[in-house]
């Protein structure tokens, strides 16, 4: 298995925030980097979706979200329980790993592509649908019809996000140009793709070293949760992927889907939704711990379930 | 402007209250604001503001006494207690 270095580009960021470097990344070269990504994922996706029929795609879309409401559901018990957290808190927690995160999948995209191995295009379509589900399962938990939520602002702010939004956007444009239409585009989508997931990657490094100093004070059990419940997760995928015969490639990216937690929607919409739970819980154990793990262990582990559960072997 | 003596409210919160805010003050009755993205430390620990979701805001409003206390009321009562909130006056003299 071979390895894959926009990873490495991650480590560099940890380091410069953890030895105090001066590097910083603007808020606003934070902010363009961040939408080319949501764009070229959308637009890759769309390009590769308008071979596929798509009511079949959406159809396996509805299975794929409906066993990912497990997620939360299984997490919330154990934050409550094992974790002996409050409700706001484990409800905020369980709706970011219910959730997904787009840099994750893009790392698996990437790993797929040094591992020589195709997927199916449309996974990005269930990129967008996993997105939203969590959360609303996460409020939810959180107050179980008591307390008032304000709905409108929180729907808004998920729906008309940029994620959401650019990729959902960059899917329709991908989908309506097609091979040929996106051409023109792709020098600059296509191809400068993991060079700037790698910028990404390096800022990403650099908030979570400011989070990374924080996990000693999460205390152990948020530390142990943040690795086995994407694993947990990830079996799930692998069995769904399997299921829906999806190929090894599409299985692994179904899986780390399952796996990653948010960090970018679901903060926000918990914020606004539960204002009481602490940010720093969540945010802590989604990318100081999971998002790490993630893309250094659990997707090349995923990658090895896949191959498992399609009998192809070790 | 009335002749009253003017104050600038500034409010210093984080960044995923600057809509919600800006309609609260709106509704209250400011007239204009101004909205800048800031970084620092406080109650709620440092706030690096290198992402959107780390960052604060300085929301600034400039009126009489009576719209600051009905701002910094409303906004005492539904936002001090979940949420990263910094409020006071400062007299200011209008030129214009």
């Amino acid at each position: 298995m071979s390895f894959e270095p926009v990873v490495l580009f991650f480590l560099l960021g940890v380091l410069a925030g953890l030895l105090r470097s001066d590097l910083k990344i603007p808020g606003s070269i934070y902010d363009a980097l961040s939408i080319y990504l949501l764009l070229a994922i959308g637009l890759q996706g769309g390009v590769k979706l308008a071979s596929y029929p798509l009511a079949a795609v959406l159809l396996d879309g509805l299975i794929i979200v409906a066993a990912a409401c497990v997620i939360p559901l299984v997490a919330f018990p154990l934050l409550r329980s094992l974790g002996h957290l409050g409700r706001a808190d484990s409800a905020s927690i369980a709706a970011h790993y219910g959730s997904v995160s787009v840099v994750t999948f893009s790392v698996g995209v990437t790993f797929l592509g040094q591992e020589l191995q195709d997927y199916e295009g449309y996974m990005v379509v269930f990129l967008v649908l996993l997105e939203m589900p969590a959360l609303v399962i996460g409020i939810l938990l959180a107050r179980y019809g008591q307390g008032k939520v304000s709905w409108g602002r929180l729907l808004h702010e998920v729906f008309f996000g940029k994620s959401i939004y650019l990729l959902t956007g960059g899917l329709i444009i991908g989908y309506i140009a097609g091979p040929g239409g996106i051409e023109p585009l792709d020098k600059l989508f296509f191809d400068l793709f993991k060079g700037i997931l790698a910028l990404f990657l390096l800022e990403m490094g650099l908030v979570a070293a400011g989070r990374l100093a924080d996990v000693r004070s999460y205390g152990a059990f948020l530390v142990a949760f943040g690795v086995v419940m994407p694993l947990i997760a990830a079996l799930g995928g692998t069995l769904v992927g399997v299921m829906l015969g999806l190929s090894v490639g599409g299985t692994l990216l179904l899986s780390t889907l399952y796996a990653s937690a948010s960090y970018i929607a679901a903060p926000a919409a918990m914020r606004i939704a539960v204002p009481e739970a602490n940010p720093a819980l969540s945010i802590g154990a989604s990318l100081g711990v999971t998002f790490p793990f993630n893309i250094f262990f659990g997707i090349p582990i995923y990658y090895w379930m896949a191959r498992y559960a399609h009998g192809i072997g070790m | 402007m009335s002749d009253q003596p003017m104050f600038l409210l500034t409010i210093i919160s984080e960044s995923v209250l600057e809509d919600t805010l800006i309609d609260e003050i709106g509704a209250l009755g400011a007239l204009g604001y101004t909205v800048s993205d800031v970084r620092g430390r406080g109650h709620h620990g440092l706030r690096r503001g290198n992402w959107r979701k780390d960052s604060n805001i300085r929301l600034e409003v400039v009126g009489d006494q009576a719209l600051c206390d009905r701002i910094v009321a409303r906004l005492k009562e539904a936002y001090d207690r979940d949420y990263g909130l910094l409020m006071f006056t400062s007299p200011v003299d209008l030129r214009n």
